[in-house]
C-alpha cells in the first residue's frame, strides 16, 4: 500500500488504459470524470450496477456510500465506482455491469436491469 | 407512397414479429436492452416509490403541505407505471412473473421509511428517488431520441415530471432543513396525480 499527500493510485482497466490519482475521500468514478474519462454510470447512489468494475489485483475500497453492496460483492472483487472511495492502489477492470449482474444472479441477490424473459 | 424498403419483410400475418419493433431495431435501438431499461424504471415506478411513497406520505403527519406534495409524485409515478406496462409489451417483453423478482430488478433503491422517519430524513430519501428517476428516464430518451418516437415521447413526458418533482423536493428540504428558499418555480397542481405530462392534461399555465 502507497499513500501520498494527494491519495492512492487507482489504475482504470480501460480500452485504452488510464491512471488517475483518487483522494481518499473522493468517489473514483467523480475523480474519474473529472480527469475526463466518463465511465458508465445511472442511479450514482451505488445500487443499479451500471458504474461495476472489478478489482484485478488485491485492494481496499471503501463501499459505505453505496446503497446496496453484498459481502459477496467484495468477495469476488467487484466494486461500484460510483461511490467506491480508495483506501490502497487500486487495479480496475471497468465496464464490468454485465459480469456483476450475472454473478448477483448466481448469489439470487438483487440484480436490476438484468430481467429477460428470453 | 413511400418506398418500404427499410422496412424488414414481416409477412402478412405473421404474429411472430413486429414491424413496429423491427423498424426501431433497424434504426438502431438495442430493443432487448430497451425493454431491461424499461422493466428496470417500471420497476422504480412501482415499487420504489408508488408504494413506498404510500408509507412515507403517512408518516408526513403534521406536515400537510409536504403530505400532498408527496402524494402529488406518489401518484404522478403510478400514472408512470400505467404508461410504461404496455410499451414493455409492444416492444416483446413482458414483466416478471414474481414480484420480489420485479422488485429486485429496479434500478432505484426502494424508498423505505428513513430511520428515524424525520421530516428532513424523509424529503431527502424523496429527492434522492427523484434525482434516481431522472437518471434513469435520460438513458431511455438517449436510447430513442430519433429513432423510437413512440418510447421517447413516453420517456420525455416521464423526464418532465420527475424533474419537477426534484424542484419541488429542493424547496422543501432547503425550507425544512436549511431555513433557505429555493424556488421550484411551480405553484401548484391540480387534482392530486394530476399528471400534466403523463396524462396529457393541461399544463398550469395561467
Amino acid at each position: 500500500m502507497k499513500q501520498d499527500a494527494d491519495g492512492f493510485l487507482v489504475e482504470l482497466r480501460l480500452p485504452n488504459e488510464e491512471s488517475i490519482q483518487v483522494s481518499s475521500n473522493d468517489h473514483i468514478w467523480d475523480a474519474a470524470f473529472n480527469a475526463g474519462i466518463v465511465l458508465p454510470a445511472l442511479c450514482h447512489q451505488g445500487y443499479c450496477l451500471t458504474c461495476a468494475g472489478r478489482l484485478e489485483n488485491p485492494g481496499e475500497v471503501d463501499q459505505s456510500d453505496s446503497l446496496a453492496y453484498f459481502p459477496e460483492d467484495r468477495e469476488a472483487g467487484f466494486v461500484l465506482l460510483c461511490t467506491a472511495k480508495p483506501r490502497s492502489d487500486l487495479r480496475i477492470r471497468t465496464h464490468q455491469a454485465k459480469q456483476m449482474r450475472e454473478f448477483r444472479k448466481k448469489k439470487s441477490l438483487p440484480a436490476p436491469y438484468s430481467w429477460s424473459a428470453k | 407512397m413511400p418506398e418500404q424498403k427499410d422496412v424488414p419483410v414481416v409477412k402478412p400475418g405473421d404474429v411472430t414479429q413486429r414491424v413496429g419493433v423491427e423498424v426501431i431495431r433497424r434504426r438502431g435501438v438495442d430493443v432487448e436492452k430497451l425493454i431491461k431499461m424499461l422493466i428496470a424504471n417500471a420497476a422504480a415506478e412501482f415499487a420504489s416509490t408508488y408504494y413506498y411513497y404510500t408509507i412515507l406520505r403517512m408518516h408526513l403527519a403534521g406536515h400537510e403541505d409536504y403530505k400532498e406534495i408527496c402524494e402529488d409524485a406518489r401518484l404522478e409515478d403510478r400514472a408512470h407505471w400505467e404508461l410504461i406496462v404496455p410499451r414493455i409489451y409492444e416492444l416483446g417483453g413482458e414483466l416478471p412473473n414474481d414480484l420480489p423478482a420485479f422488485h429486485d430488478q429496479a434500478g432505484c433503491r426502494a424508498a423505505k421509511l428513513p430511520d428515524p422517519p424525520t421530516v428532513v430524513n424523509t424529503l431527502t430519501l424523496l429527492l434522492e428517488s427523484e434525482r434516481c428517476a431522472i437518471r434513469s428516464w435520460i438513458e431511455i430518451c438517449d436510447l430513442t431520441i430519433g429513432k423510437d418516437p413512440r418510447t421517447y415521447d413516453m420517456a420525455s413526458r416521464i423526464l418532465n415530471e420527475e424533474i419537477e418533482h426534484e424542484a419541488w423536493f429542493i424547496e422543501l428540504l432547503a425550507h425544512e432543513r436549511d431555513g433557505k428558499t429555493v424556488p421550484s418555480g411551480h405553484f401548484r397542481r391540480g387534482d392530486p396525480g394530476h399528471a400534466p405530462y403523463s396524462k396529457n392534461a393541461a399544463f398550469y399555465n395561467p
